[in-house]
């Protein structure tokens, strides 16, 4: 053999996938590129450094962290910036860039890293930060909600408006949808965006965009999302408004990214099922029933809880029954 | 009859790149003859087998030269010549084995060599196949090399109603049995008829992954040529899916029928053999003509010129690689077999033995050289393993030093197919775990029998 080197000797499989963690991680964060243009465009170029600033906290944090606790660097599989990006996409546009700042690097702190860093963390990182930011700021997180722009090239203008959300548990749904009634229909302006609400959240049609090169990718099944939403349509369906519950506020963010995150959320089909009600049935009582318009967010969080639970209860069927010949 | 529905096995498997293109349509070739070969005493399971030469003898090919105590199979001559000598040779997968080197001088005349066909053989009853068989040293040739005549000596209860012959060649880049389909599918027919009559079958089903069209084609036009015979024996085009050639998923994807955990395919009446095991019945039975030769796929990104090659059992593998233009720079990996599941060698001075089908020269590092991150619980393994096993699970209790724990997950029935390793994004080496964690499972219930 005309090979200096010695052969490599290593235990089978020889060829591996070329799909690897960080791979899947930096496609998740490309995936949402479509919603964070649109969010800066509906909602004005100043919720970018709101969305840099998060990113930068969970980045911060992360390799603090890793030196602190002497772990190898891991800034660059692309998780703290996938927590830090979908921590800020749920933020409402008015809040400032500091804020989200900490909101990131507290979810990679108390929510990832003190727990061991990616892979051994119960709750979903980016949430623990938007719970730590909801209990912290409290005014700048119900209240930042920027009027959206009201159409292509009309200007911003900085007045808040509360969500469709918001209006309808304070107001019922006739005010909601009066509150969506322009830019040709309710639906049309919560399918495109032109509406209040959170910076990644407005728009329907591009976090489907997202989530459909996730799936093509093989990087997510809908048997989560598909679950969330079934939850949710069962818990509001009484409610009279299911279809403004299911086309607005974070639930496609939060079905489609967040509940679906490899590390919080069970690793078997059944599991994944029986999650994803759960968490679209908190999310339906939480909005119906408890203190905020929004839900998704401590749902996934209590749903994240009962993980360890659902893949103890729902492993993979065995055949280990003898079959007979025919 | 040809099945053209597409069957498969209905649960996990992955669709590596298959790599087939390099020696898909090179016909196989015949090595030209060695001066020398190396013939390891131990060419599968069990005990050595017992030389009948000594140092100095003249041997014809062909001729048996060791033999078995116990139920393993005999070694036959694969050159005329001289024993050169009966010592302690380097061995592919055991570092070191007593082999026996025959040498002949190269000015030598090759004897072209005769074999008598029996005019009988197809009225040949079973007992006597299972001799032939056993006489020619034959052993299952799609990598486990499990002596056949042992294979085909069911159990008493055991009610086997099925033949399932193994053509799907799963295994990325191997093309072997691919052109013994294409070149040679009336020994394959032949030869599954034999063994049909040897276990007292009449449903034969050929599985062959639905990539290899040509395959389907030639055997299917030779099956028509065949005589009327009681036994059907019928095509079935599976899907190209890896593990399909593993047995478990073969009888599954050809007969429907779900072969239990820990159980061999007999529980469900099903008898697996490769079709290259076939032919070699079939030369065993009709000519008495021993196991000498093998087809090796030598291929792979290290090759220069990637053959099909049929071989002289005990030929140097460094022979083959230089007979397909040598191997490239860069070359850092050598699998005796298929990439998912064969063994990586560490050198090629070492003889070609008995159940090795493929030579694949690798560049580059390996899957496992930039080390392995945590589990990040994606369920890619899961939906992966075609047993429903837990890799993920079993990896994390093996690094938390709870291996013995391991065998709720599976760890006893892995067979090691590769499917998680090859999946897991964070390069976690799970079948090494399934490894770790099967020892120490098995050691501490021998534990637990000696102590009760």
């Amino acid at each position: 053999m005309s090979a200096t080197r010695p052969l490599i000797l290593s235990p089978g499989p020889h060829l591996h996938s070329v799909e690897s963690t960080s791979r899947i991680m930096w496609w998740v964060n490309g995936s949402l590129a479509p919603a964070v243009a649109w969010g800066a465009f509906v909602f004005g170029p100043r919720v970018l450094l709101t969305i840099l600033g998060s990113i930068a906290g969970a980045v911060v944090a992360e390799s603090l962290a890793a030196r602190m606790l002497r772990r190898p660097a891991s800034v660059g599989d692309g998780s703290a910036v996938c927590t830090g990006l979908l921590l800020s996409l749920t933020l409402p546009p008015l809040v400032p860039w500091w804020i989200a700042f900490l909101g990131g690097a507290f979810g990679i702190l108390l929510g990832k890293m003190i727990f061991g860093g990616l892979g051994f963390n119960l709750f979903n990182p980016a949430m623990v930060g938007r719970a730590f930011l909801m209990a912290s700021f409290p005014l700048p997180m119900t209240a930042g909600w920027a009027a959206p722009r009201p159409w292509f090239g009309a200007p911003l203008d900085a007045v808040t408006t509360p969500t469709p959300l918001t209006t309808l548990r304070e107001h019922g749904l006739s005010a909601a949808m009066q509150s969506l009634s322009g830019h040709g229909g309710p639906w049309n302006s919560l399918l495109m965006g032109f509406r209040s609400g959170s910076i990644g959240e407005v728009s329907m049609v591009l976090i489907a965009l997202g989530a459909a090169v996730m799936l093509v990718r093989g990087i997510i099944r809908l048997t989560i999302p598909l679950s969330v939403m079934a939850g949710l349509a069962a818990v509001t369906a009484f409610s009279g408004a299911p279809g403004l519950h299911l086309l607005s506020g974070g639930l496609w963010l939060g079905a489609f990214y967040i509940a679906t995150d490899y590390v919080t959320s069970p690793s078997t089909q059944g599991g994944r099922i029986a999650f994803g009600l759960l968490v679209g049935v908190l999310t339906g009582v939480i909005r119906m029933f408890g203190g905020y318009p929004e839900g998704i967010c401590y749902a996934v969080l209590l749903g994240n809880a009962m993980v360890p639970a659902f893949n103890l209860w729902f492993r993979p069927h065995r055949r280990v029954l003898a079959g007979s010949p025919s | 009859m040809v099945k053209r529905l597409v069957a498969t096995f209905l649960r996990g498997g992955i669709h590596p790149d298959p790599h087939k293109e390099a020696t898909r349509d090179l016909p196989v070739v015949d090595f030209p003859a060695s001066l020398q070969v190396t013939l390891p005493l131990i060419q599968h399971l069990g005990a050595p087998a017992v030389p009948l030469v000594k140092k100095g003898d003249v041997v014809r090919r062909g001729q048996k030269i060791a033999d078995s105590p116990d139920s393993g199979a005999p070694l036959h001559a694969t050159i005329s010549g001289k024993v050169k000598n009966i010592d302690r040779h380097p061995h592919p997968t055991l570092a070191i084995s007593q082999a026996i080197v025959i040498a002949r001088s190269a000015e030598e005349p090759l004897v072209e060599e005769e074999w008598i066909e029996d005019p009988n053989w197809q009225e040949c009853p079973p007992a006597e196949i299972l001799a032939r068989v056993r006489e020619a040293g034959i052993v299952g040739l799609g990598g486990a090399a499990f002596p056949t005549w042992r294979k085909l000596t069911l159990p008493p209860d055991a009610r086997v109603d099925v033949l399932v012959l193994n053509g799907a060649e799963c295994e990325p880049f191997l093309t072997s049995d691919f052109r013994l389909m294409v070149e040679r599918p009336r020994e394959v027919l032949e030869g599954a008829l034999v063994i049909a009559r040897a276990i007292d079958v009449y449903d034969v089903r050929i599985g062959i992954e639905s990539d290899k069209g040509e395959a389907l084609e030639r055997m299917g036009a030779e099956l028509r040529r065949l005589p009327a015979s009681p036994v059907e024996i019928s095509l079935v085009s599976c899907a190209t899916r890896y593990p399909q050639g593993a047995e478990k998923q073969l009888v599954q994807a050809t007969t429907g029928r779900l072969v239990p955990l820990r159980c061999l395919p007999s529980a469900v009446g099903v008898l697996v053999q490769n079709v290259a095991t076939a032919a070699a019945v079939r030369e065993a039975v009709r000519f008495r003509r021993p196991l000498m030769d093998l087809t090796v796929c030598v291929t792979g990104p290290g090759v220069m010129q990637p053959r099909n090659v049929r071989a002289p059992i005990g030929t140097q593998l460094q022979e083959l690689v230089d007979f397909c233009g040598g191997s490239r720079e860069g070359t850092s990996r050598v699998i005796a077999g298929g990439p998912m599941m064969g063994r990586s060698l560490p050198r090629l001075d070492v003889p070609l033995v008995k159940g090795m089908n493929g030579l694949v020269l690798l560049t580059g590092p390996s899957p496992y050289t930039g080390g392995y991150d945590a589990c990040v619980h994606c369920g890619r393994c899961l939906e992966a393993c075609p047993l429903g096993l837990e890799p993920d699970q079993v990896g994390v209790y093996v690094e938390a030093g709870r291996q013995v724990e391991t065998e709720t997950f599976g760890a006893l029935d892995c067979y090691e197919c590769g499917c998680c390793t090859y999946a897991c994004p964070s390069h976690r080496p799970l079948v090494q775990f399934m490894q770790v964690a099967k020892s120490a499972v098995r050691r501490s219930q021998a534990a637990k029998v000696l102590k009760g």
